[in-house]
């Protein structure tokens, strides 16, 4: 990770006016929009904008920040890196993507350590108050999921780095490895709770929560919509015209499958319960794709013939 | 060196549809329910039972994905100061592209 300041993040001089700060701050949350930005490290670097717009638009923050930059000590004691400690989460096997709200918790060690609770009053004009016991923030993540996860459930594990605030009130670089399991029957776009594994509490009050927002990985054989599964089964032409059975391996495991006579284009076979497991599982449809097999041998081509010599009626184009 | 703590959890829960409360939603992203109350009376969220009447705002429960979408409205509205209307826009418009490139995926 990079070490600049925070005018360096936002890529603005040291004189920079408000506005300029502002209009510079607009400019890179666009650029690093997590649900936008194709850079890999956007979440990183949308928290690290978010942290720096959040002291230089702030004119006492600003003079706070502005006073410890000029103070080579405090400098060179490494509190001027806002980003020594970042949190963020370590990925195991799976895609865990960090989003940063621009909240409390999302700030490094450096700005809560300079700034404490003072974060906390940004939106809901709390700073300055009665420091009285408060829950501390949710922290939100999305965490990526094989379909067939959800079939039988799974286990991750999770390394969280983050802070926590001693009995003293010092904020401390804490790594939190939890063990999560995922219960089956999950669905895209499900958030997972982990009670109590957000950002600290502050004088006492609990630790807020951690959510995963559920994802399923991009996968050729099958997607969920809801609790139903879809995937597509070749056949071949004769089993679509005449039928027949057919053993099919779906996320459910492998079926035996009765293929009924008759073709028409887009036709589903809905094998009931057989989608994603809920109190009322979903249902799992096969979605029939025709495979024509290529002609090349003598006898092959003679085969197409008479196929075609015993259908003389048969118009494929008719009405087009 | 960081302090490092291994938990074993096993308080996971599953936000279902219909399972959140509009305190929830706001605690979700980080707003106050005031500020969840005004996106509903103006149709920028939309609570899976209930009427968007404010006075009904202990019954409304709200789907998981409704998390995502305050976040993004919130995070459009602080960011760029944005009339509510706007970010819900751009929200809508979000949401339309990520379901495009979903079925491109197909």
């Amino acid at each position: 990770m990079d070490s600049k300041n925070y005018y360096e993040v936002l890529g603005v001089d040291k004189k920079a006016s408000a506005d300029e700060i502002k209009k510079a701050f607009r400019k890179l949350a666009r650029k690093y929009h997590p649900d936008l930005s194709k850079e890999k490290d956007a979440q990183q670097r949308m928290a690290a904008v978010n942290e720096a717009n959040a002291v230089l638009s702030d004119a006492e923050k600003r003079a706070e920040y502005d006073a410890m930059l000029d103070a080579p000590r405090g400098f060179a004691s490494g509190a001027g890196n806002p980003f020594r400690g970042a949190e963020g989460f370590d990925s195991g096997d799976f895609q865990f993507r960090r989003q940063s709200m621009g909240g409390d918790a999302d700030y490094s060690d450096f700005f809560r350590q300079m700034f404490g609770d003072a974060a906390r009053g940004q939106r809901g004009g709390r700073a300055g108050g009665p420091r009285a016991a408060m829950r501390g923030e949710d922290q939100h993540a999305s965490i990526e999921l094989d379909l067939t996860d959800s079939y039988r459930g799974s286990e991750r594990m999770l390394t969280l780095h983050g802070q926590e605030i001693t009995d003293e009130g010092e904020v401390r670089s804490q790594e939190r490895q939890l063990q999560v399991k995922i219960p089956a029957g999950v669905r895209e776009g499900q958030m997972i709770r982990l009670a109590g594994q957000g950002g600290p509490g502050y004088q006492g009050g609990p630790a807020g929560d951690l959510l995963l927002e559920v994802h399923f990985r991009a996968d050729k054989r099958w997607r969920a919509e809801g609790k139903d599964v879809y995937m597509p089964m070749a056949v071949s032409p004769w089993e679509a015209a005449l039928g027949g059975s057919a053993e099919v391996h779906t996320p459910a495991g492998t079926l035996e499958v009765r293929i009924p006579a008759g073709w028409s284009a887009g036709r589903k076979l809905r094998i009931k319960g057989k989608g994603l497991p809920a109190a009322t599982p979903g249902d799992l449809y096969l979605e029939l794709q025709l495979h024509i097999p290529p002609a090349t041998t003598e006898e092959e081509r003679a085969a197409y013939t008479a196929f075609a010599q015993a259908f003389p009626q048969f118009q494929p184009r008719q009405g087009a | 060196m960081p302090h490092t703590t291994t938990v074993h959890t096993t308080t996971v829960q599953i936000i279902d549809d219909d399972s959140l409360d509009a305190a929830s939603l706001a605690q979700a992203c980080q707003r106050n329910l005031d500020w969840v109350q005004a996106r509903v009376v103006d149709g920028v969220l939309t609570p899976s039972t209930g009427t968007r009447n404010p006075d009904a705002v202990t019954s409304w429960r709200f789907a998981a994905t409704c998390i995502v979408r305050a976040r993004r409205v919130a995070m459009l509205e602080h960011t760029y100061d944005a009339d509510p209307q706007l970010a819900a826009l751009t929200v809508d418009l979000m949401e339309e592209v990520l379901e495009l490139r979903r079925r491109l995926q197909r």
